[in-house]
């Protein structure tokens, strides 16, 4: 349910504040934050709704969850401009930080880019082993080693591996409950 | 052509990108990096810790990536290419979604998907790790920071900002 009537300059400050502020994981929290705890723009149980099928959804969830918010609120103009607002602010940061960094010759950018790629190798270990944890029994450990020995050892693409696995864990988990 | 390519290669990577970002890494770094040699894997990881580092989703690292390929016209049609089609899908779906609503194939393939996009991002762990773990200092930055995320609820950027700091003055 709508509950609160929104411009199209109020979702541009909205999405666009949390692209120039939000990090990473965090950008899914600030956009609840916006959008239902300080705008009232949608319920608690609209955003987890919105938020579950950004989720099922190819593409990145946090912008999937804007053009699905922006869209309920404005339509297509409203999905537009919260498609654009959370990505542009973000895009212009990135765009600055990466042109000095890959245009720099200086020793101690090159070892700064390296420590944070490490750290980032670190962020997705970490992201990967507690959405693990959520799923340790056999079949969906079963999947999960397969299909990352698929693409790992077997070098099988992306598309290749979508429609190998989603149609045997479509079968595999029947009658399963979700483990989350 | 080469904004063609960016065009189309990062349309299809978001159109294949159930489970988000992290899940479509490995199918990323073999476009750029082992098809078309555009950047090495250790730019990737590098360019991945830059996304990190900077607000916004992570996926506009294609920015970085069409950059590196054919400048600031490169950026932008990457960055256009991996959020725009994806973004007219999820507009077109979240139109018809309260009909599925209670369908038990949403259910069902929301439930089998999890573990799909799970051994993607595992793939996806080794992929960026190849490019960025070379020696005891870079291991020692990426399990610190495993450990620490796992126990406490740290902003991720900062953690980032503080690699860079370190290997600013120890990678060098």
């Amino acid at each position: 349910m709508v509950r609160a009537k929104a411009s199209l300059a109020g979702i541009a400050t909205s999405f666009g504040r949390v692209s120039a502020t939000a990090f990473g994981g965090g950008q899914l929290a600030a956009i609840r934050r916006e959008v239902v705890r300080l705008n009232h723009w949608v319920d608690e149980e609209t955003f987890l709704e919105l938020l579950a099928l950004a989720q099922l959804l190819p593409g990145s969830n946090p912008t999937n969850v804007a053009v699905l918010i922006g869209s309920r609120l404005r339509g297509f103009a409203g999905a537009t401009v919260a498609l654009s607002a959370v990505v542009l602010p973000g895009f212009v940061i990135l765009m600055i930080l990466g042109i000095f960094a890959l245009q720099s010759h200086q020793p101690w950018v090159g070892g700064a880019l390296r420590g944070c790629a490490a750290m980032a190798v670190g962020l997705t270990l970490a992201n990967a082993i507690e959405m693990t944890a959520k799923r340790i029994n056999a079949i969906d450990i079963a999947i999960i080693s397969a299909v990352a020995v698929a693409v790992l050892v077997l070098h099988a693409s992306l598309a290749l591996t979508l429609a190998i696995f989603i149609p045997v864990a479509l079968v595999l988990t029947r009658g399963k409950n979700d483990a989350v | 052509m080469t904004l063609g390519r960016l065009a189309i290669l990062f349309t299809v990577l978001s159109l294949l990108g159930f489970g988000g970002g992290n899940a479509i890494i490995p199918q990323m770094h073999s476009d750029v990096v082992e098809h078309y040699h555009w950047i090495t894997s250790a730019e990737f990881t590098r360019f991945f810790g830059l996304a990190k580092l900077a607000p916004g989703p992570t996926t506009t690292m294609a920015a970085l990536v069409g950059y590196a390929v054919a400048g600031v016209a490169g950026a932008i049609v990457a960055t256009i290419a991996v959020f725009v089609p994806a973004g007219i899908l999820v507009y077109t779906i979240g139109h018809g979604w309260t009909r599925l609503r209670g369908n038990p194939w949403r259910e069902r393939f929301s439930r089998a998907i999890k573990p799909v996009v799970l051994g993607l991002i595992w793939a996806g762990v080794v992929t960026l790790a190849r490019g960025a773990i070379d020696g005891p200092a870079t291991i020692a930055i990426a399990i610190a920071a495993t450990i620490i995320l796992l126990r406490t609820e740290w902003n991720q950027a900062l953690l980032v900002l503080g690699a860079g700091v370190v290997g600013a003055f120890v990678l060098r």
